[in-house]
């Protein structure tokens, strides 16, 4: 069938949760109205109140109250709408959600979902725009994911949901609309698995969530000029998948990290640090980092756009490896 | 009002659980046995007896930091929790959480959280699980007039009243915020229960030192909340008798008026109901201390034996299959 990924995130929630009762949602506008991009469209529909309901405008409250729930028997698949609004929560997402399941031991499970839309989207402005997983990453016990396809939105977001540890997802605003074909039968990503979307031998693309799709471009742009370009999706950043990079690594030698997010300590910082101790002697030049620019995302679409990295961005920092 | 014995007999038990273990933490600390920080609860025992005797088997329980010792009540055992409180594998978080994470979801004790206020809202999510169960549990909750300013109590009462959760919102004002009275921070008289018309629930004011009045409006209110209307406040007003955490000299306030707090003993008021009601004779009570007593010494004798976590063990739990 084609869906688009918003779509794909709805089916998500609709099969699962007619697989299992003790999955709910709620977040702000969610219900009846399917939420401000439209994910959660039909579920009250299907499911009814009982199932699905508006929240007030209380992230930290949202985020708290689905750690008690999921902690006490029920699978909630809370959505916070902008990803910038988890810094609202942000003592409930690291501490309580990072920490309790760690610090009460192995019967405590806490299967639940935070789902929320993170990147830029044409004048969205600096608090509407950010990608947060690097924040996020430096806690541990979390789970963290971010697809860029169709299919992965669906098939992580049916695993998330599964899951018994908390997962924060991350939905690219982008990529609602994109459409794909996706298969009829129901299926399941694996989290912790990273996936190789463009096969090459001389440089390694490693691309979070929308840049994957530069890297993309940016691939298929360095292939006419003779350099070919292995990309991979890491698609959950939290478990990482070291061995599909390792692999890739010892292959090109090279390596470029592409993420959206602010450059310093991001992403990058982290993957290139680890690269280069693990495997420092495989490496013929310095891993290079390609994120956005060390300022709040402005406003301006000339100013925004410069910001972000960009398909020429990715394929100049390519070529200084060679 | 006409009260058993067993009912007298249990909650005096629960007062002396409570007491009786501060006053040994205090102890243990002093002597260099506890590694973290003790936020001694003795002054404070009433409301956490007085609502415990009220709630059911099956309720969930989110306490504080102070007293710890409350987490008795939920059924944990004082060997678990001495345990983890000395630091042992043997402890409620085998010792990774410590004397501010006591937890023991079996018992209806959820977490606890280190930033204050921030479990206000977890709570909440246990009221949720009930009422979507429709088990017939309710969830009681409980934080201090410190705590009364935090944002994330609005948001959860806020929460808890337009769905109509199922939580016992329980305040027990003992009028210090570590060094700062009430008087400087919190622009009402009763941090909880004057909030209570801001989201248009119930709240009753009690006496913190007074064991039975607590009960009584603990009953109350738990079978207003059990009864589907949604959530309500208790406030229990009562004082901390010592300073925020042991080594605290509490030189911020006035000795007199400490001295005169800690004449109204909430243990020593109920000993004067059953003596005068000829209820419990001073033996029947020395009997019952000396099986708290007897508990806390075999607790604290467990977990002074018992084994430390292994380093090789640290990255255990981080994630469940």
């Amino acid at each position: 069938m084609r869906v688009t990924y918003a779509q794909a995130l709805g089916d998500a929630m609709k099969e699962e949760m007619r697989r299992d009762d003790k999955i709910i949602i709620y977040g702000e506008d969610v219900a009846q109205h399917g939420g401000i991009f439209g994910v959660t469209r039909g579920i009250y529909d299907e499911f009814g109140p009982g199932r699905i309901r508006n929240a007030p405008i209380s992230e930290t409250a949202i985020v708290g109250s689905a750690v008690g729930a999921a902690m006490t028997g029920l699978r909630p698949c809370v959505e916070l709408m902008y990803a910038d609004f988890m810094l609202v929560a942000f003592n409930e997402l690291f501490h309580c959600c990072g920490k309790w399941r760690y610090i009460h031991g192995p019967e405590y499970k806490l299967p639940l979902v935070v789902r929320c839309a993170m990147g830029y989207s044409f004048g969205a402005g600096p608090e509407h725009s950010n990608c947060f997983e690097s924040l996020f990453m430096h806690a541990p016990g979390l789970t963290i994911i971010s697809p860029s396809s169709v299919y992965d939105a669906k098939g992580l977001l049916k695993s998330a949901i599964r899951s018994d540890n908390p997962v924060l997802f991350f939905e690219h605003k982008q990529l609602y609309k994109v459409r794909a074909d996706i298969p009829n039968e129901e299926y399941t990503v694996p989290i912790g698995e990273a996936k190789v979307v463009r096969e090459g031998t001389d440089v390694t693309i490693i691309a979070v969530s929308l840049m994957v799709t530069r890297a993309l471009e940016a691939a298929e742009n360095l292939g006419k000029q003779g350099i070919s370009a292995e990309v991979i999706d890491p698609r959950t950043l939290v478990p990482f998948d070291w061995e599909t990079v390792r692999r890739s690594v010892r292959k090109t030698h090279r390596v470029v990290i592409v993420e959206e997010s602010n450059l310093r300590n991001g992403i990058g910082a982290e993957l290139a640090a680890v690269i280069q101790e693990e495997l420092f002697d495989e490496l013929d030049g310095p891993v290079k980092r390609v994120a956005a620019l060390d300022v709040p995302l402005p406003y301006n679409l000339t100013l925004e756009a410069y910001a972000i990295p960009s398909t020429e961005t990715v394929v100049n920092a390519v070529k200084t490896l060679f | 009002m006409e009260y058993s014995k067993e009912l007298l007999r249990d909650l005096y038990e629960k007062l002396l659980q409570i007491r009786m273990s501060e006053e040994k933490l205090v102890e243990i600390y002093a002597l260099g046995k506890v590694p973290g920080h003790i936020h001694c609860g003795v002054g404070e025992e009433a409301p956490y007896a007085g609502t415990f005797a009220a709630a059911k088997e099956g309720d969930w329980f989110k306490v504080t930091h102070r007293p710890v010792s409350a987490t008795r009540l939920a059924g944990v055992s004082f060997r678990r929790i001495y345990a983890e409180i000395l630091g042992k594998e043997a402890g409620t978080s085998g010792a990774r959480g410590g004397v501010n994470h006591i937890c023991e979801l079996d018992k209806g004790l959820m977490g606890t959280a280190g930033s204050l206020g921030c479990d206000m809202a977890v709570s909440v999510g246990a009221g949720i699980s009930a009422q979507y169960l429709g088990d017939g549990r309710i969830v009681y909750t409980y934080y201090g007039d410190g705590t009364s300013s935090r944002g994330t109590l609005h948001e959860s009462l806020n929460l808890a009243a337009v769905w109509k959760l199922p939580v016992l919102f329980v305040c027990t004002d003992n009028q210090y915020a570590i060094s700062t009275h009430e008087s400087e921070t919190i622009p009402v008289e009763n941090p909880g229960a004057d909030r209570a018309s801001a989201y248009n629930i119930p709240a009753r004011v009690v006496d913190g030192t007074d064991v039975l009045a607590v009960y009584e409006a603990a009953k109350e209110l738990t079978d207003y909340v059990r009864e589907g209307n949604g959530p309500a406040i208790l406030e229990t007003k009562c004082y901390r008798w010592r300073g925020h955490f042991e080594g605290d000299q509490a030189k911020y306030r006035d000795e007199k008026v400490a001295q005169e707090m800690r004449e109204k003993c909430c243990v020593r008021n109920l000993e004067k109901y059953m003596l005068d009601h000829q209820i419990m004779a001073k033996e029947e009570m020395d009997d019952v201390e000396a099986g708290v007593e007897a508990e806390l010494l075999d607790a604290l004798e467990f977990a002074e034996a018992a084994p430390e976590p292994r380093v090789e063990d640290i990255f255990q739990n981080l994630y469940v299959e």
